[in-house]
């Protein structure tokens, strides 16, 4: 066997995807995703032949751990692999239990699309549960397009009226959120039908919900923003300096002038190197370390980018409040976006968004676990002011809090504060 | 062929091979490989860590990564291995090589010092593999290593399948699987308290196929142990164990030879092979992508004994 032809075989190539889903275990999210590691022979022999034919305990192949068991409920996201011919896929599988959204936004952040099951027995006169929305609208929050797995059909005899009213119920929650694309699959997760293979309903002419996923990639390419490189660490070789990071977005290219720092000093690139080695242009994604003509004063946390970037140590911007512990006014927090870490203020709640009922939100004077609301955030360095919308790898932020250390908020930087 | 590890005046000027070398490379691998180097980059923050280094497979993939992570520099951390005392010489030779190969210093700890000071005791037969987490957190205290880079890989276990990239231990050195820190995007939390250390796992993303399309791609050099090769073997439980001195065979064991390989490559007594006619990583790699067993399964004695073995090692400290 020649080491290129492997390359080109089934489950060995090609693209990666990454994708997580929401549902509670009532709606058949632990079975739908053992169904899909089944069919798309994720399982080894050993875990299959443990499987009744019924398809009835799917759900105990993602049976959590002990500490979990104990309680009765998953406590936190767990990862799962399996791979099709088209594409490798990482599934964020996020507990669905209400209080939990802390882990539906940590499964977000590192996800490509979501997929939120639902089951359709339970979708009378068309209104979807409280819990649907919920996800949907953390979904929108976070920029995931949003699948939606129509589960348990079988048990409707795959009533073509019943989904109709899903989809109407869906299109409209799209709307009010300002989702661009809500595909919505009638599925029976139990008997696999639209999973990986076609069955149950003949007026199904739509994808099954592998081949949504597939399709699902990153929306648009990120080489095509502007340039986002923040700078990780400098590593020195006698004299000469590399500054190594991840591209966020945007390209560079050996040559090119770019802006670095608070104070946007010009710079011509030199060299860049990808996994040690030398090459003429690089894109979002990649890992790089770049040289400079001429000495700069370059450290971890620093910027490289094009013209485009601003610097501001004002932002308004969504939170998923995530920590135990409520937000105090006047406590201050680490803020990172991409290497920089500074100190932040949360001068101002705007309001605090009411994600189960379709209102515009409460005025508040605190923020509890799970909450997420629309702030004023005051930083001591100035950040750059990306919007989440338009660059989601430097538009996000984190905060930490100074003294316990706990990972406090999830941020998305909506407006640069004036 | 490529060299496997090319020293770094090499690497740098290796620019003929690269056009084609990239049209090679999977989008997938790409974009494993750049994650991974993006979460060592973030090591460049602590004062004091260290890689573990076993000379298994995942770590020689992961010292691999880390050089060229940090190339043309040379990374900054130190090797640590904790050895069992139970180690297939193979391993430790090829471990040691590697380690002057890469210029870094290896630390060298034995399960053995731990028993001789006391910290560990061990139940008559008991497998020292679950006591390397004693001897683990006593070299971590003894060079205050603040950040431990392990490659371990999610996919692995179900108790790994909830691992953080950046999984923080207290100052007892215990993982608690219930207070984990959210991980958002690539912002991980650096942050530590009195005596506390973080575990980073770069691989946490990667499958062990996807190990093994590295390991073809790049021609990562590894132990002949995981390749197919004569031993000695006896069947129990539907596992082939290994005909050694510390594990001999029984009087009713009928010993047969065998052409088999090693999956995973960790304690002699808790180890076995599986039979296999692989002589290379590609041919590995395709009989991986049609196992019948899971990897853990199929090879290790320790995960057998209870489903939950993996968690509450870690929970006691384990990598």
């Amino acid at each position: 066997m020649d080491g290129v032809s492997f390359i080109q075989k089934p489950h060995a190539a090609t693209d990666q995807i990454r994708f997580m889903t929401a549902g509670s275990v009532d709606d058949g999210k632990s079975t739908l995703i053992g169904r899909l590691l089944l069919d798309a022979g994720a399982l080894m022999k050993d875990q299959r032949d443990a499987l009744a034919e019924d398809g009835e305990d799917l759900a105990l192949l993602t049976d959590g751990l002990e500490a979990e068991r104990a309680q009765g409920i998953t406590i936190d996201v767990a990862y799962r692999y399996f791979a099709t011919p088209d594409a490798s896929f990482i599934i964020a599988d996020a507990p669905g239990h209400e209080q939990y959204t802390r882990n539906m936004v940590t499964a977000a952040s590192n996800s490509d699309v979501a997929v939120i099951v639902i089951d359709a027995t339970r979708v009378e006169g068309g209104a979807l549960q409280p819990q649907t929305r919920r996800h949907a609208v953390i979904a929108a929050l976070m920029g995931l397009d949003i699948i939606v797995a129509v589960n348990k059909m079988d048990l409707l005899e795959w009533s073509q009226q019943r989904f109709s009213q899903v989809e109407t119920a869906f299109a409209e929650l799209a709307t009010s959120l300002r989702i661009s694309k809500v595909t919505c699959i009638p599925i029976s997760a139990r008997k696999g039908d639209n999973v990986v293979r076609r069955g149950g309903a003949p007026w199904w002419t739509g994808p099954t919900l592998i081949e949504e996923i597939s399709h699902a990639r990153r929306a648009k390419s990120r080489a095509n923003s502007p340039l986002r490189l923040p700078v990780q660490a400098v590593l020195r070789t006698g004299a000469t300096r590399h500054y190594a990071g991840r591209i966020e977005s945007g390209a560079i290219n050996v040559a090119d002038i770019v802006r670095v720092g608070a104070n946007a000093t010009a710079a011509i690139v030199s060299e860049i190197i990808v996994a040690g080695r030398p090459v003429a242009r690089a894109e979002a994604g990649a890992s790089v370390a770049i040289k400079f003509v001429g000495e700069r004063d370059i450290t971890r946390g620093d910027m490289i980018a094009d013209t485009s970037a601003h610097f501001v140590r004002g932002v308004v911007a969504d939170i998923c409040w995530l920590d135990e512990s409520a937000w105090k006014k006047g406590r201050r927090y680490v803020l990172r976006q991409g290497a920089l870490e500074t100190q932040a203020l949360i001068t101002e709640i705007n309001f605090v968004h009411d994600i189960t009922h379709q209102s515009a939100g409460v005025a508040a004077a605190t923020l509890a676990l799970n909450d997420i609301a629309n702030v004023l955030v005051a930083v001591r360095d100035a950040i750059v002011g990306d919007l989440y919308a338009d660059l989601p790898g430097t538009g996000a932020f984190a905060l930490f809090d100074a003294q316990t250390n706990q990972t406090c908020a999830a941020g998305m930087i909506r407006e640069v504060a004036l | 062929m490529r060299l496997a590890y090319q020293r770094k005046d090499e690497l740098m000027s290796d620019q003929a091979t690269s056009a084609s070398e990239a049209q090679r490379v999977s989008a997938r691998l790409e974009r494993l490989e750049a994650e991974a180097i993006y979460i060592l980059r973030e090591l460049a923050v602590f004062e004091r860590p260290a890689l573990l280094f076993s000379g298994g497979k995942d770590s020689a993939v992961l010292l691999h990564v880390a050089v060229k992570a940090f190339a043309p520099a040379r990374a900054p951390f130190k090797l640590v291995h904790i050895d069992t005392g139970h180690n297939y010489p193979e391993v430790l030779s090829f471990r040691d090589g590697r380690s002057r190969a890469t210029g870094l210093d290896l630390i060298v700890r034995t399960v053995e010092s731990s028993i001789a000071r006391g910290s560990v005791r061990l139940a008559e037969g008991a497998s020292r593999n679950a006591a390397q987490a004693v001897t683990l957190l006593e070299v971590q205290q003894e060079f205050e290593f603040d950040a431990l880079i392990g490659g371990a890989r999610r996919d692995e276990e179900r108790a790994r399948a909830k691992e953080r990239v950046f999984s923080h231990r207290d100052a007892f050195g215990a993982w608690r699987p219930r207070g984990q820190r959210p991980e958002l995007w690539g912002l991980y939390n650096r942050h530590l308290g009195a005596g506390e250390h973080m575990r980073v796992f770069p691989l946490s993303n990667w499958t062990e196929a996807d190990v093994w399309s590295y390991i073809a791609q790049e021609s990562i050099e590894l132990p002949s142990l995981y390749y197919a090769h004569q031993r000695n073997v006896v069947r129990r439980d539907g596992l082939l164990f290994p005909v050694t001195e510390l594990t001999p065979a029984g009087e009713s064991d009928e010993i047969e030879t065998l052409t088999v390989r090693f999956r995973t490559v960790g304690d002699v007594t808790c180890t076995c092979p599986v039979e296999s006619d692989a002589t290379n990583a590609e041919q590995v790699l395709a009989e991986t992508l049609t196992a019948t067993s899971s990897e853990r399964g199929a090879t290790r004695m320790d995960d057998r004994a209870n489903p939950a073995a993996m968690e509450r090692r870690k929970i006691e400290g384990y990598f």
